[in-house]
């Protein structure tokens, strides 16, 4: 009985925060639409334009063949294919990677499997 | 005010604050979601900081920075840290988030202001109560364990080169690799139905 008193003021010393839900990442695929000074703007599969931040964080990939190379934002170009790991932020969607293909790259790739 | 009224009354208002904090904790629960308290990070350094044996922390890296040993503790960090840690060390994981204390940004100036010593004693020991295991005895070799510290130091200029290598080397299960081939496929421009917007829990 002593010992439950004792960890429960223990629980109640170490415990004043609140649970804080985690955003899980999100993958928006499709088309490039427009490229903006802080955003891109991608028109997914299903017609939807999603929006997505850019920050000083975002890792560009570019995908060539089979083979991921270190990138920069001025390698996009509107009609590229992308796939973008975000973060959501509040309404918003902030990118940490954006991985590209050009339209030349993607008629040239060799089949992987 | 006589001096029992006034310990009454200090007593009055600790019991209505344990109440309080107790309610809270009742209703509330106790999740691992949540973020530690700035009390509860600070009683866990310290804690951390006594486990170390003075004599471990003070050893010496045997353990050359070459490119060679790096590239190998960057592809065991991938293989063996990253699940919790991030390929980047920020924590950042699905795993990570998840855990109570959280991974430590281990490019910060906290992580990065402890001695070798005492990085080499966290990952052969781990740290009680938290999510680090111990690596040390069975697995591995100490000059793994000395290779990460310097991959550790080596963490806040970790390249994006360096990083999509370790991508690669990355433990992937069926899920992850199947999400791998889609993206890949509609990347070399094969159609692909109903690409859009999707949650991932990583």
């Amino acid at each position: 009985m002593r010992a439950k008193f004792f960890t429960l003021i223990a629980l109640i010393a170490l415990t004043a925060s609140v649970a804080m839900p985690h955003g899980d990442k999100k993958h928006v695929i499709g088309t490039l639409e427009k490229i903006n000074a802080d955003s891109i703007v991608v028109k997914t599969s299903d017609g939807k334009s999603v929006e997505v931040k850019l920050v000083a964080s975002t890792i560009y990939v570019s995908h060539v063949g089979n083979e991921d190379k270190s990138a920069q934002l001025s390698n996009l170009t509107v009609g590229d294919r992308v796939v973008i790991h975000a973060t959501p932020n509040g309404e918003t969607l902030e990118a940490n990677e954006i991985k590209f293909s050009s339209k030349s790259a993607q008629g040239a790739a060799r089949p992987k499997r | 005010m006589s001096r029992s009224n006034v310990i009454l009354a200090v007593v009055l208002v600790v019991a209505a604050l344990a109440i309080l904090a107790a309610a809270s904790l009742l209703h509330n629960g106790l999740s691992s979601r949540a973020t530690p308290t700035s009390f509860e990070a600070m009683l866990a350094r310290n804690a951390r900081h006594l486990a170390i044996p003075a004599q471990g922390r003070k050893q010496q890296n045997p353990v050359a920075a070459s490119p060679d040993n790096l590239r190998d503790a960057r592809l065991h960090f991938a293989d063996h840290c990253a699940i919790c840690h991030g390929n980047e060390g920020t924590g950042d994981t699905l795993i990570g988030k998840g855990l109570y204390p959280k991974p430590p940004d281990l490019r910060a100036a906290e992580t990065q202001k402890l001695s070798d010593g005492e990085l080499f004693w966290i990952i052969e020991n781990g740290v009680r109560f938290t999510g680090m295991p111990a690596f040390g005895g069975n697995h591995g070799s100490q000059e793994d364990s000395w290779k990460l510290v310097r991959f550790i130091r080596h963490l806040p200029q970790l390249s994006n080169d360096e990083r999509l290598e370790m991508e690669r080397n990355n433990p992937k299960g069926p899920g992850d690799r199947t999400e791998e081939n889609e993206e890949e496929d509609f990347l070399r421009g094969t159609p692909v139905q109903q690409k859009h917007e999707s949650s991932h829990p990583h």
